[in-house]
């Protein structure tokens, strides 16, 4: 069987470009960042944080104003934890930001909601389209995750045809686009992102509803386990971030910090605290953390009698130092934060105690083992040869080599290939490409909902055409 | 289509406060011949605009021999009322560009428009267009189908005014800091290519404007008199933890880091001697000397009246020899409490003499003031016909923009090299040179002149969170590169330019800064704590190389594998492993790296020396967009789709821009 899939008779190659078509938007909003850009280019032009600053009683949208220190600025994120919107009118707001800081300029368009008497909705419009409204020039293709929604898909497509105008509009699936975007139509889905982790199988571009598994063993989920792993060593990690320290002094390795702290008249608020904390462990996450890439789990014995810990042990470590200018080496810590995700025993205790302990199904491997149980005996040797990787915590160092002996040791016999771009970008952006070569399509764009479609039949229309 | 000539290519690199212009590439790189200021001015008609400030006014004289040109003639003819341009009256004027972002479209294409007829090029002259990092892509768009479509032009590159700048210092991985009118962007580039970016809002130039005339406020300061100050060499941006003048060695806000201070040697402030610790004479009564009395100050470090000349013993280097001798003479002084009490009176009066210390110690300083005075409009309608003088809020825009209008057909082939005679040239120059000295007379004809007294207030332009500011933007800029391993590049080529970095001790500020807050140290981690012999982990323990992104991949350990003691013990003779030289050994291609954390050294790029012309550096962006012209539209020709040509556009629209040229 070929290793590589054709699309479907559907699509065409991604090089054929309409030159006079409007370029779509690609929106993809997630728990971190969201993403944004024309449809038939390789990257987001936009690429904005989803938390946003609130003082008061201004909202500030965006890395350049969420970081500054300021007194009452309280840090928020209008998405729950499992990737679903539920501030609806921040995230338009933020879609908004994204949209008009990089890719084009409108002038807000009154959010009417009320789209129910037809002829004062009429007189509206031409009102609006006097003061340019938000998208009428562009289609949006938005994302969404596989477990949105009804309500909160018809929720989307109000807001793009009645707050900002689209033409048309379409809705997919994040996983569908990040096989797109390996160019696939049939694959295995291992996504990681920021707050969830999801496995799934999708079949000629449809998601096989039975296989969709998700935990929230993701990128912040390794940063709680970095937090457990500071506060149990020795000495223990004081975690300051940037904005708290004056100067730093170089100490030795292990050392106490001396440095300066700065002073202020208030203190920033815990929220503020938590993002810029976030970020230094971003940082330790990039340069230090690194999965153990087996064979075999960290703490199991190998084929010399000792444990691959003790290897690691005996391997360098990785230098880290804080902001406040205290560091020391990472060994085999480095491993164990990240064990977790494959191996439930070794997770680190959550210094929250109120958190449940990890399940061993919530671990990436026995998702893909429930996943790949649940579609047809026949569809799972292609799947598994079509293992795609997408997001932006699988970045972690090691974490394709384990996933491959992971998946080869459960399933013996298997042709096992994964298939993880090697760009940083790529990876991080796998869905928004994949939008990006769904949008640009030219037979895609007889697919769209058009507005015309959405006037007649309403917000239900979404659950009809956007499986 | 013929090639393109080096004369004939028009490049414009707009700014939220001056628009640099130039037509045609000289032999060697010159600073822009044309800066406009950009700002436009609603027309009479209430539609359109003009770039200077038009009103009506009661017809007095017959002959308008003293109105330009344009805008004008079409109302030449009324009885009652004529239009009036006032080529320096900035009132009412309309910035299209805010915080570098096009805030209103129409104005700015009309500003192009006016840089386009000003220089009036031939028909087949490729235009380059520096942008802003804030443009949106339909921005681009609405520029591309506005030049293609007014200006006829042959090809359009629209560039991004960072990566002008990287190509005007020649360095493929930079972090450019532009300080620019009201924000200071940050681009990091990798490859020549932009990677990442980040903005401070509300700062820039401006930023410290509005900070000094906040903190000068109770003084009467008004806007423009702390403008003034900025640019005055008394202004200073002292280090973080330097003390302020006057108050004691350990100031509240800024807690000094004495290390940090020494090591990285407050250069602007003077070597760092303890000048601070004499007593001083605080009061307003302190007569300071001139910032140029400095420079007679010779090597007498006791003159005639016996003062201390503090700065003259310090620059001779002679600091320990003259503390000796100092503390001989002390000796020899009656001891007991009034005899230091004498001395002390003693010192302070020395020191309320006229000193010359360097200005960052001087607690208040005297700057001067020009003050616009406002004349009749009688006598400002005489003045008309003058090159128009820029106004004062302009300084940048000052000289040529006063040549622009009137000398610029006459300018152009004088600057153009084809006659390249370099005597013809100084000719030029030195009678240039003389005009605008005498130019410069009659300006202050009508300019007053005022000694105003400063204090600390002038070391705090930058204070209350700015440079801080800046640098964690810096910081989180270059932090987003996607690739690891160029982080480091981008922070040992930090650019800083625009005009706003001119402030003086700006640059010394924001690299101390990240300095102290950002730079990693070299771990003595790895020589104690690891298991592995000192010699193997330690080259990678300093933190000295660049970190070269890639993981080390661990072979899985079986009964062949190779015991690590082992490797260690037959690489100790390798001289990239000995630790002892561990510090010079930059090795990148090393498998292992300790660190992949980032900066572990910060710093700023030299300039380029090469160009003659170019003695300050603010204005680079310009040099790297010539630079970009001749490589994209002479030397390239549109091989690798460096510019949009007319034919492409009219095939595929205005969204062809995306994909050539340089912006994203």
């Amino acid at each position: 069987m070929a290793s590589q899939q054709p699309m479907t008779s559907s699509m065409q190659p991604t090089d054929v470009y309409g030159g006079d078509e409007v370029s779509a938007i690609v929106l993809d909003p997630g728990y971190s960042s969201i993403r944004a850009g024309f449809a038939g280019e390789d990257l987001p032009k936009s690429f904005v944080n989803s938390f946003y600053g609130v003082q008061g009683e201004k909202v500030v949208f965006g890395d350049d104003f969420i970081h500054n220190p300021l007194a009452n600025l309280e840090i928020r994120n209008p998405m729950s934890k499992e990737g679903l919107v539920e501030d609806w009118d921040t995230s338009t707001r933020l879609w908004e930001y994204a949209i008009t800081s990089r890719l084009t300029t409108f002038k807000q368009a009154d959010p009417r909601t009320n789209g129910l008497n037809d002829d004062t909705k009429d007189i509206l419009v031409e009102a609006v389209d006097e003061n340019e409204k938000a998208l009428e020039e562009h289609p949006l293709l938005l994302t969404e995750t596989a477990w949105n929604s009804a309500k909160n898909r018809e929720k989307s497509i109000e807001i793009a045809m009645e707050s900002w105008g689209c033409p048309a509009f379409w809705l997919a699936r994040n996983s569908v686009l990040a096989a797109f975007g390996s160019g696939k139509a049939t694959a295995l889905i291992v996504d990681v992102g920021a707050s969830t982790a999801s496995v799934m199988c999708v079949h000629d571009g449809l998601i096989l509803k039975k296989s969709i598994q998700r935990s929230p063993l993701a990128g912040n989920w390794v940063s709680s386990q970095l937090r457990s792993l500071f506060s149990t060593v020795e000495p223990k990690v004081d975690l300051s971030p940037h904005y708290t320290i004056a100067s730093k002094t170089q100490v030795d390795a292990g050392a106490p910090s001396q440095a300066v702290y700065r002073k202020f008249d208030t203190e920033p608020s815990e929220s503020f605290r938590a993002l810029e904390e976030e970020r230094v462990l971003t940082e330790f996450k990039e340069s230090v953390v690194q999965v153990w890439g087996g064979p075999g789990k960290l703490n199991a014995t190998n084929q010399s009698g000792t444990t691959n810990a003790d290897y690691i042990r005996s391997q360098p470590g990785r230098v880290f130092e804080f902001p406040d200018g205290a560091n020391r080496m990472w060994g085999v810590e480095r491993f164990s934060a990240s064990e977790g995700l494959f191996d439930a025993s070794a997770a680190l205790p959550s210094l929250n105690s109120a958190d449940p302990p990890i399940q061993k199904s919530q671990t990436i491997p026995d998702m893909l083992r429930t996943s790949i149980n649940a579609v047809d005996v026949d569809l799972r040797p292609t799947l598994l040869q079509n293992i795609v990787v997408a997001g932006g915590s699988s970045l972690l160092n090691g974490f394709n080599d384990r996933l491959h002996n992971e998946v080869s040791a459960m399933f013996p016999g298997a042709r096992v290939k994964i298939h993880a771009p090697g760009l940083t970008a790529e990876r991080r952006f796998g869905s928004w490409i994949g939008g990006s070569i769904l949008g640009s399509l030219g037979t895609f764009h007889q697919m769209w909902i058009s507005k015309k479609e959405y006037d007649e039949f309403g917000a239900s229309i979404v659950e009809k055409r956007c499986k | 289509m013929p090639p393109f000539k080096d004369e004939n290519i028009l490049i414009i690199a707009p700014g939220s406060q001056t628009t640099l212009a130039q037509l045609g590439l000289p032999e060697s790189f010159t600073p822009p011949t044309h800066r406009f200021p950009s700002r436009m001015f609603p027309a009479p008609d209430g539609k359109t605009y003009e770039p200077y400030k038009i009103q009506a006014r009661k017809k007095a004289v017959a002959g308008d021999g003293d109105v330009d040109m344009d805008g004008t003639e079409g109302n030449a003819d009324e009885e009652e009322e004529e239009l009036l341009e006032y080529p320096d009256d900035g009132e009412g004027a309309i910035y299209p560009l805010k915080e570098g972002r096009i805030e209103n479209m129409p104005a700015f294409l009309a500003l192009l428009n006016h840089v386009f007829v000003t220089l009036s090029p031939v028909l087949h002259t490729p235009v380059l267009l520096i942008a802003q990092p804030a443009w949106t892509a339909k921005n681009h768009e609405d520029i591309t189908q506005f030049i293609f479509e007014k200006f006829k032009t042959p090809a359009l590159c629209i560039m991004d005014s960072a990566l002008a700048t990287s190509y005007a210092y020649g360095i493929a991985n930079a972090a450019v800091i532009d300080v620019g009118f009201e924000k200071v962007d940050i681009t990091a580039i990798t490859d020549f290519q932009i990677s990442a970016r980040g903005c401070v809002p509300q700062s820039g130039g401006d930023g410290m404007t509005r900070r000094l005339t906040d903190l000068l406020k109770a003084k009467g300061f008004t806007r423009e008199m702390a403008e003034q100050l900025k640019k005055s060499p008394i202004c200073e941006i002292l280090p973080p933890g330097t003390p302020l003048p006057g108050t004691e060695a350990a100031t509240e806000e800024v807690v000094s880091n004495p290390a940090a201070a020494a090591s990285t040697g407050a250069t602007s402030s003077g070597p760092n001697v303890k000048i601070s610790e004499a007593p001083r004479g605080p009061g307003p009564d302190t007569e300071v000397g001139e910032e140029d009395g400095e420079d007679d100050g010779e090597d007498k470090a006791v003159d005639d009246d016996g003062n201390l000349d503090i700065a003259t013993i310090v620059t001779s280097g002679k600091t320990q020899e003259f503390l000796a001798k100092m503390e001989k003479e002390k000796e020899k002084k009656p001891r007991g409490r009034a005899g230091q009490l004498a001395k002390e009176a003693a010192e302070a009066a020395a020191l309320a003499r006229p000193v010359r210390l360097p200005n960052a110690k001087r607690p208040r300083a005297i700057f001067h003031y020009e003050e616009v005075q406002f004349d009749e409009p009688d006598a400002k309608r005489q003045k008309t016909p003058e090159p128009p003088a820029a106004p004062a809020d302009q300084p940048m825009a000052e000289e040529p923009t006063a040549e622009a209008s009137p000398e610029a057909p006459a300018e152009a082939p004088v600057e153009a090299p084809a006659e390249g005679d370099a005597e013809q040239i100084r000719d030029q120059r030195a009678a240039k040179k003389e005009e605008k000295r005498r130019e410069r007379e009659k300006e202050n004809a009508i300019r007053g002149k005022r000694d105003i007294e400063v204090g600390i207030e002038r070391f705090q332009a930058a204070d209350g969170g700015y440079m801080d500011a800046i640098a964690d933007t810096i910081y989180r800029t270059i932090l987003s590169v996607d690739d690891v391993g160029k982080r480091q590049d981008a922070w040992e080529a930090l650019v800083i330019c625009g005009a706003g970095s001119q402030v003086k001790g700006f640059r010394e500020a924001l690299v101390t800064t990240l300095n102290s807050r950002y730079l990693v140290s070299p771990s003595s981690a790895t020589m104690f704590m690891s298991e592995l012999p000192s010699n193997l982990a330690t080259p990678s323990g300093t933190g000295s190389m660049t970190p070269t992104g890639a993981f080390p991949t661990h072979h899985p350990p079986s009964a062949s594998a190779v015991n690590p003691l082992l490797l260690a013990a037959t690489t100790a003779s390798n001289p990239a492993l000995n630790p002892n030289m561990s510090v010079t050994s930059y090795n990148t291609t090393q498998a292992h790296s300790s660190h992949s954390q980032s900066p572990t050294n910060i710093k700023v790029a030299n300039p380029p020396t090469y160009f003659p012309a170019w003695k300050s550096y603010e204005d680079v962006v310009f040099l790297g967009s010539q630079v970009a012209a001749k490589v994209i539209f002479v030397t390239d020709q549109g091989l690798s789709k460096g510019f949009l040509s007319r034919v492409e556009f009219n095939e595929e629209g205005p969204s062809a821009i995306h994909q050539v040229g340089l912006v994203y």
